[in-house]
């Protein structure tokens, strides 16, 4: 964080820390909710909220509302919501008991993710969560009413800022954020990045378990899986480039358990990403100043889980090279915290008057 | 800082158990590593230092490693806080069951004394009145026919018989005052175990209740200081707002 800080006390020595400030840096992702605080604690849920079917399932869960993992374990007791999609709520114009109970859904899953980062009682709650850069104005409305609902104070910024802020790249760099529903790149040169700065594709994490589940579909006849298992098999095993060894799997045919070697459709089904991003990069760096662009196209940060994918950084270089005469890319060091730990870095950053004019 | 250390010290001592070398023999242990009370408080401050390194610049970092020493302190006052409400708790509760079984103890072993007592009264009553009629009839009608002086004992024995039994009734209704006492007496014991336990059990669970984690920050903080950095992103936090401000006066 900043080095220009107060006393993290703001007490004198030996008096009695009775109540305090938390900030609270949030990541609202399509597939997971990250969570960073100023009490140290960082948490990630996936962003799954379901609610007990009836009675006797109420009565058997004993919860009223199960997220993440544990949602998934019981989903068959339960109304499931995933209430982000492609980066914003999701829910059809127009149907009203629709849109309220995905936003229901969504302050939910608000309320338990500034639940994990363990406030006090006692201490006001200022959080910053970083939204999809093109999220609707009804959609960041909805995202501010849910978080009103726990914290004292709440802001929203775009979520590829967020990782630029809390990597000090505020100038000269291009950030590429691969969320699960949308990737989102935001070009950085000093000043607060508007629309033009900004680009979101709808190919992101999602489109990797699509392809890949497409593939299954053709190469592994018989096989049985849901969209889960995918996402399951992406998340261990994604790589494009060279595989590091063959990747042999076990799903059930008509119930019996066989082996399959899917090593080059993981590859391929990776390889959905690559194309689209080094578009969005060509576009926004020809569309910069052409006296910076060559700083832009070396200074490319990849964020996001969808950045975890093995060998990503070095295609998504060697197709610049093939259309953009060259870059460089560099990977975030925590792609799973990167949004969040930009969000609480603004946080704490922000002056206590425009936090107080929000409350 | 120096009295961080000596608190983490004393706290470590505390967690820590005493035993010998002959115990340790016996375990089959012959050999022993031994980690010094300084090295182990060096070790929590590099533990600390090594998980934020990456993360914060070094003014925040010594400030996040003093709070989670004094989270630490405090998590550990707090438990042995716990711990003594849970063993006082634990004792009173031992207190009330010796109290009730001292009793309903006592409670048996009256009522056994007093049948007895009375057994042994009755008994020896009996022999004497019939002693005393036997000489009776010796001096005033020793000619008297035996069938006779059987129907004037058993007279006798039932006077008598209806005598003890008013005096029983009252010493009875006496005791079971007394029984009552004592009886009501063991009630509130066993409702104040009762109580006593469910407390112990509230202390029990109160483990699991989560109080939260407190924030390193007692105020906001805010950009401090001055110069063309700090220019830009006072700049961009004001960008930041004014969007939010736009957004959330339309709501």
């Amino acid at each position: 964080m900043s080095d220009e800080t107060q006393n993290p006390d703001g007490a004198e020595d030996g008096a009695e820390k009775n109540h305090g400030v938390l900030y609270i840096g949030m990541d609202l992702g399509t597939s997971r909710t990250s969570v960073s605080a100023s009490n140290g604690v960082r948490e990630t849920v996936y962003s799954i909220v379901g609610y007990p079917k009836d009675v006797v399932s109420k009565k058997l869960l004993k919860k009223d509302v199960l997220f993440g993992k544990e949602a998934l374990e019981k989903r068959l007791s339960l109304k499931m919501f995933k209430p982000l999609e492609k980066g914003v709520l999701k829910y059809s114009d127009g149907d009203d008991s629709e849109r309220q109970a995905v936003e229901n859904a969504a302050k939910d899953l608000i309320r338990e993710a500034i639940r994990i980062a363990k406030p006090r009682t006692d201490e006001l709650v200022y959080a910053v969560i970083g939204a999809p850069a093109q999220a609707s104005i009804n959609n960041k409305d909805a995202i501010i009413d849910a978080a009103r609902a726990t914290v004292d104070s709440v802001m929203l910024c775009s979520e590829p800022f967020a990782v630029a802020y809390g990597l000090d790249m505020l100038e000269d760099a291009l950030v590429v954020d691969i969320g699960a529903g949308t990737t989102d790149l935001c070009r950085m040169h000093g000043t607060m990045p508007d629309e033009s700065d900004q680009i979101t594709i709808a190919i992101a994490g999602d489109s990797v378990d699509q392809k890949l589940a497409e593939l299954l579909e053709r190469d592994c006849p018989g096989a049985q899986y849901t969209i889960q298992m995918v996402k399951d098999l992406k998340e261990r095993w994604a790589y494009v480039g060279e595989p590091a060894e063959r990747i042999m799997v076990t799903l059930p045919v008509d119930g019996k358990p066989t082996e399959f070697d899917i090593t080059a459709q993981v590859k391929e089904a990776c390889m959905v990403l690559v194309d689209p991003i080094v578009d969005a990069i060509r576009r926004l760096i020809g569309s910069f100043d052409p006296e910076f662009q060559h700083k832009l196209r070396n200074r490319v940060l990849l964020a996001g889980g969808g950045s975890m994918v093995r060998g990503l950084d070095s295609a998504i270089e060697a197709a610049m090279e093939r259309d953009l005469g060259g870059g460089k890319v560099i990977r975030c060091e925590e792609p799973i915290y990167g949004g969040a730990n930009g969000a609480l870095k603004i946080a704490h950053d922000m002056p206590e008057e425009y936090w107080e004019q929000l409350k | 800082m120096s009295e961080l250390k000596k608190s983490l010290k004393e706290a470590v001592k505390r967690l820590a158990y005493n035993t010998s070398v002959d115990h340790l023999k016996k375990k089959g242990v012959k050999r022993v590593n031994v980690l010094g009370l300084d090295r182990i408080v060096s070790l929590i401050e590099e533990a600390v230092h090594r998980s934020l390194r990456h993360k914060l610049v070094t003014s925040e970092r010594e400030e996040i490693v003093d709070a989670t020493k004094e989270e630490f302190l405090k998590l550990l006052k707090s438990n042995e806080e716990l711990k003594a409400r849970h063993e006082a708790a634990e004792e009173e509760s031992n207190n009330l069951r010796i109290q009730l079984d001292r009793l309903q103890e006592e409670l048996t072993e009256r009522l056994n004394e007093a049948e007895f007592q009375r057994q042994e009264d009755y008994e020896g009553e009996d022999e004497e009145i019939a002693r005393r009629v036997a000489e009776l009839f010796e001096r005033q009608s020793a000619d008297l026919p035996e069938e006779m002086r059987g129907q004037v004992y058993e007279l006798i024995q039932g006077v008598v018989g209806e005598q003890r039994r008013e005096a029983l009734e009252a010493r009875e209704a006496a005791r079971d005052r007394e029984v009552d006492n004592l009886q009501r007496r063991i009630k509130k014991l066993s409702a104040s175990l009762e109580a006593t336990e469910s407390r112990l059990s509230e202390v029990a669970s109160m483990k699991d209740v989560e109080t939260g984690v407190a924030s390193i920050y007692r105020e906001v903080q805010g950009l401090q200081g001055s110069g063309k950095e700090a220019e830009r992103k006072k700049e961009l936090m004001a960008d930041i707002f004014a969007a939010n401000l736009k957004l959330q006066s339309k709501g």
